[in-house]
């Protein structure tokens, strides 16, 4: 595999390292929403390369190399020698229809010798965990999935995908590779830690908890954010992700972080359904623990990674919003700690997400995260 | 040099190597500013988690605190003894209120000391000795029924109890917990219901049951030993008069106290009472007849004796019937049937007797059912019938008549009254037969033409149960007979019982106007109290003095004191079954008011008698 690094700014347009031997079978790209709406960059992409699916998605915050950027659209294409790719997406009606979208994708793209599935997903109006759930019914439990949700920085407003055409909202995109050639290695870890009581769900719909402990839920954030940060919810409210233990799945690692407020009932509205009746605990972390955290990601995915690799490797790092918003000007430090852990020779790329999309080392199964980091290796055997 | 600050130093400088030192400033305020925002954060949560964490610790010591009061009053409420006492010393750490109770001091004076400080030595060695047993081994004691060690209620109660060990978080032990529960009720009761269901609750005699078993193990015995017992069957002769009379608590005494006298005159003899009046007695093994004999004599004679009951001096008697095994059966259901057959025998024969059953009281047992059976449809299929017999002056003038029932059955012919009356007391029926025999004797006597008078026999029975002054009284309306006409006879039997109420009831029938005559005068006892006590308008001399006037002296004698003693209180004398001109000049002389008998006319059909009432014999066949 052969990887063409590139990235564009305001003042120079796009810039990059040498162009590839070969045509690309794929470019990934990830930018601001204000930077990818309209479709110019795309376009620009496709002027570069015609015979590529251009595949990219709004963010939070673009990662290349050891920098975060938030003015700069970062790509890469790829070019592979023995691996098939195939790139579908759809429309997503409503977020109560997820769970199907994920299906029709999944139908798509599923073949016996289908080796992983990259999926970008709209950020805002998906319940991300209907549409792996969606996707992982049809393809079964062996095929890892990994990706991430679009962002919108700390806005909440609107996130674009794009696949093989202009950003748009309300899209989800799949890439599929296949061949047994192909490697694909994931590591999804957090670094947070629960704190404070054990509370119980007591009335909760779908994603939107409407009770904690009997009491509303926006109660208890502004209490612990103090009046003047609550007011800037739910940003502000990534600060305290909930860890959810729910009875029927005792082993499952959830923690959900809020995407949305209704101050007038009082609600909150997480990334997932959240279950009545199960326990959830506020969660907390500093600098370094989730630098330790994004670094165990990395470590996990470079060690997945078997020996024999031919030609470059990718790491792609799909990290919460809610961290950077978090860690501030330390953000670089989580970036760091991949890095380390990666090793020089691995080219990273990757954006501050909605949501992270990656089996967890504890289950194995595909699962929708809120504040990791998840880093997904791609590479090629030798033949 | 932080790592953070290398990164803002880098990002302030330029292509050139510049350092924009406005731009690092902003950087490194900006990073304060998060650094500060972070500690804040940080702080408040602490603080909050901590105000979070002590509530929560305090709700779940409230929630604690109240299940504890919620066990506690369970534990001090329930009837049973509770304590619990540290595992390594015995001191007693909590007493319930029950244990108050049991141990019969407060547990101010039992908390936090050792059983050494509140028991007698004894008591508190054994007591330690139990705790260290339980503690040493681990396994809980139990025990079921033993009587109290300690407590104030003295060594008189029964107690389940049991001791069991509670080790602490480290598997130490800890506390022993005891309960102690005060079974003696129970046991006592179930000791009872034992007992009541073998026993009569009145006088504490074996039952029925109890008896059957008794004499279903006795057979077996003697099939083995080749032995041979007697069964006696008793039954109490006029208890039912006395509880009819007096009532069931004087009879319930009386039955008590004639109980008690047969088990202690037949005392190493199974004494039974198997209902009502009733008692079987199983006799020991390989007694001779003779002494089988005299026992029940002397039972007849011992309960006979007077038994003075709550103020009232009762009489009842005892009839005996005895079977024997082997002779009279070998199996329960005939050796009981014969004892019974010989039963009836004694009492028929006159009651206070004793019988052994013999095979022809089979036969008489089948007839007197047979005649009972017949006794019910003779009212209905009018086989009885009213004989008169006339009653006159000494000079012959008839004055009157004596009702006297008969009956004529289809098949029997006429059964003497002495057969069927006894039976018809016995049954109850007398007292329908009664009133037939008074609404007939009245009917027939308001027909006649001269106002004769018309006397009629009322059994002991008729003034013990129904309402015969109410009955008289309405016979008297329906016929139109004029009170003064008739004349009531009575035996001593009425007066015998309830003495009072008879009394009252002559003293309303006399006020009616009508007569009383004391009827076989001279058997029975003859009590002269009765006479003092009663103003009775005549009195009839038994016919047995009568017929033996000539033959025995002293039949005469008694005629004369009997006429004297009824002159000196002022009343006539009738004497019965006078049958010769002989007898009826001795009466005369003596000063006898009237006679009866075949000398005058024997009990006939009043058609016989026609021109005695007055009637002529043309009118009255074909008027």
């Amino acid at each position: 595999m052969q990887i063409q690094y590139l990235h564009w700014n305001a003042a120079y347009g796009w810039r990059g390292a040498d162009a590839l031997r070969e045509p690309a079978q794929l470019v990934l790209y990830f930018g601001g929403r204000e930077g990818l709406a309209g479709g110019d960059r795309y376009r620009e992409l496709r002027d570069l390369y015609p015979d590529s699916h251009i595949v990219g998605c709004s963010t939070g915050g673009q990662i290349h190399g050891d920098d975060i950027a938030d003015d700069e659209v970062v790509a890469v294409a790829l070019c592979f020698a023995r691996t098939q790719v195939r790139l579908v997406d759809e429309v997503i009606e409503s977020r109560e229809a997820s769970r199907a979208c994920g299906a029709r994708l999944a139908r798509q793209v599923t073949a016996e010798d289908l080796a992983g599935l990259f999926v970008l997903s709209d950020g805002l109006s998906v319940n991300g965990g209907e549409l792996l759930a969606g996707i992982t019914e049809v393809l079964g439990p062996d095929v890892p999935v990994t990706g991430g949700l679009a962002g919108d920085g700390t806005q909440f407003e609107q996130t674009l995908v794009g696949a093989d055409g202009e950003p748009l909202p309300n899209r989800v995109a799949a890439i599929g590779f296949y061949g047994a050639s192909f490697r694909f290695a994931h590591g999804c870890a957090g670094g947070w830690d629960v704190f404070g009581p054990r509370r119980k769900v007591t009335k909760s719909e779908g994603p939107v908890v409407v009770e904690l402990d009997g009491e509303p839920p926006l109660d208890l954030y502004t209490r612990y954010l103090g009046d003047e940060e609550a007011a800037a919810m739910p940003g502000s409210g990534l600060a305290f992700p909930l860890r959810i233990h729910d009875e029927a799945e005792p082993h499952r690692q959830i923690v959900r972080s809020v995407f949305a407020v209704d101050r007038n009932a009082g609600t909150l509205t997480f990334a997932a359904d959240i279950p009545e009746g199960c326990t959830a605990q506020l969660m907390r972390a500093n600098f370094d623990s989730l630098a330790a955290g994004a670094g165990e990601a990395g470590r996990q995915a470079r060690s997945a990674l078997a020996d024999g690799i031919e030609g470059d490797k990718l790491a792609i790092l799909v990290s919460c919003t809610g961290r950077r918003r978090v860690m501030g000007q330390r953000t670089q430090d989580e970036l760091d700690a991949v890095a380390a852990e990666l090793g020089d020779d691995v080219v990273r790329i990757g954006f501050y997400s909605y949501g992270e999309i990656a089996p967890p080392a504890a289950t194995g199964r595909c699962e929708l995260h809120n504040q990791t980091m998840t880093v997904t290796m791609i590479a090629e055997a030798a033949a | 040099m932080h790592r953070l600050l290398a990164r803002q130093i880098r990002q302030a400088t330029d292509e050139t190597g510049q350092v924009d030192v406005t731009r690092l400033g902003e950087l490194v305020s900006a990073a304060y500013e998060e650094s500060d925002g972070d500690r804040r954060r940080t702080d408040r949560a602490i603080k909050l988690m901590i105000e979070e964490l002590e509530q929560t610790h305090k709700r779940a010591e409230q929630d604690l605190l109240r299940a504890r009061e919620f066990l506690d009053s369970i534990i001090e409420n329930i009837p049973i003894a509770v304590f619990a006492k540290d595992a390594r010393d015995s001191r007693y750490v909590l007493l319930n209120r029950a244990g108050e109770e049991y141990y019969g001091m407060p547990r101010e004076e039992m908390l936090g000391k050792t059983p050494e400080q509140i028991f007698p030595r004894e008591i508190a060695r054994a007591v330690s000795e139990q705790d260290r047993r339980v503690v040493d081994s681990g396994t809980p004691m139990f025990l079921e029924g033993h009587l109290l060690e300690v407590g104030v209620n003295g060594h008189d109660r029964l107690v389940n109890s049991r001791k069991l060990l509670v080790r602490d978080s480290n598997g130490a032990p800890q506390y022993l917990v005891g309960v102690i529960e005060d079974v003696t009720e129970r046991i006592t009761n179930e000791a009872r219901i034992s007992h009541l269901a073998h026993h009569d609750a009145l006088t504490d005699l074996p039952n029925r049951s109890a008896f059957n078993a008794a004499l279903e193990e006795r057979l077996e015995q003697a099939q083995e030993g080749s032995t041979s017992f007697a069964v006696l069957s008793l039954d109490l002769d006029r208890f039912k008069e006395v509880n009819d009379v007096f009532g069931h608590p004087v009879g319930d005494m009386l039955m008590r106290a004639a109980a008690d006298r047969l088990a202690a005159e037949a005392d190493g003899a199974f004494v039974a009472r198997i209902g009502g009046d009733e008692f079987m007695i199983l006799m020991p093994d390989d007694i001779r007849r003779e002494d089988v004999l005299t026992l029940a004599e002397r039972l007849v004679e011992v309960i006979g004796k007077e038994l003075e009951v709550d103020d009232y001096l009762s009489q009842v008697g005892v009839s005996v019937g005895i079977a024997v095994y082997p002779d009279d059966g070998v199996d329960a259901a005939t050796l009981l049937a014969n004892a019974d057959s010989a039963l009836y025998r004694a009492k028929r024969e006159g009651r206070g007797r004793v019988c052994f059953f013999e095979s022809e009281m089979d036969q008489e047992l089948r007839d007197r059912r047979l005649l009972q059976h017949d006794l019910r449809q003779a009212l209905e299929q009018n086989q009885f019938l009213v004989y008169f017999q006339p009653q006159a002056r000494m000079d012959g003038e008839v004055i009157g008549f004596e009702a006297l029932l008969r009956w004529n059955h289809p098949t029997r012919g006429f059964v003497p009254p002495d057969q069927f009356i006894p039976l018809a007391e016995e049954n109850g029926l007398i007292i329908q037969i009664g009133e037939w025999v008074l609404r007939e004797a009245c009917r027939e006597a308001a027909s006649w033409p001269r106002p004769l008078q018309v006397a009629v026999n009322l059994s002991p029975v008729q003034f013990q149960a129904g309402d015969l002054e109410r009955a008289i009284h309405q016979i008297l309306l329906e016929t139109g007979l004029s009170p003064t006409r008739l004349e009531v006879e009575i035996t001593e039997g009425v007066l015998i019982g309830d003495f009072t109420r008879a009394l009252n009831l002559l003293r309303r029938l006399k006020a009616l106007g009508i007569r009383i005559a004391m009827d076989d005068f001279g058997t029975g006892y003859s009590s002269l109290s009765y006479l003092q006590s009663f103003p009775f308008d005549k009195i009839k001399i038994d016919r047995s003095f009568i017929s033996n006037l000539e033959t025995t002296p002293q039949s005469a004698e008694i005629v004369r004191a009997v006429l004297s003693l009824a002159h000196a209180l002022n009343m006539p004398v009738v004497a019965e079954g006078v049958e010769t001109e002989a007898q009826r000049a001795f009466l005369e002389r003596e000063a006898c008011e009237e006679m009866q008998g075949y000398l005058v006319g024997r009990p006939d059909l009043i058609e016989r008698y026609l021109d005695l009432i007055g009637v002529a014999v043309e009118r009255r066949l074909y008027g």
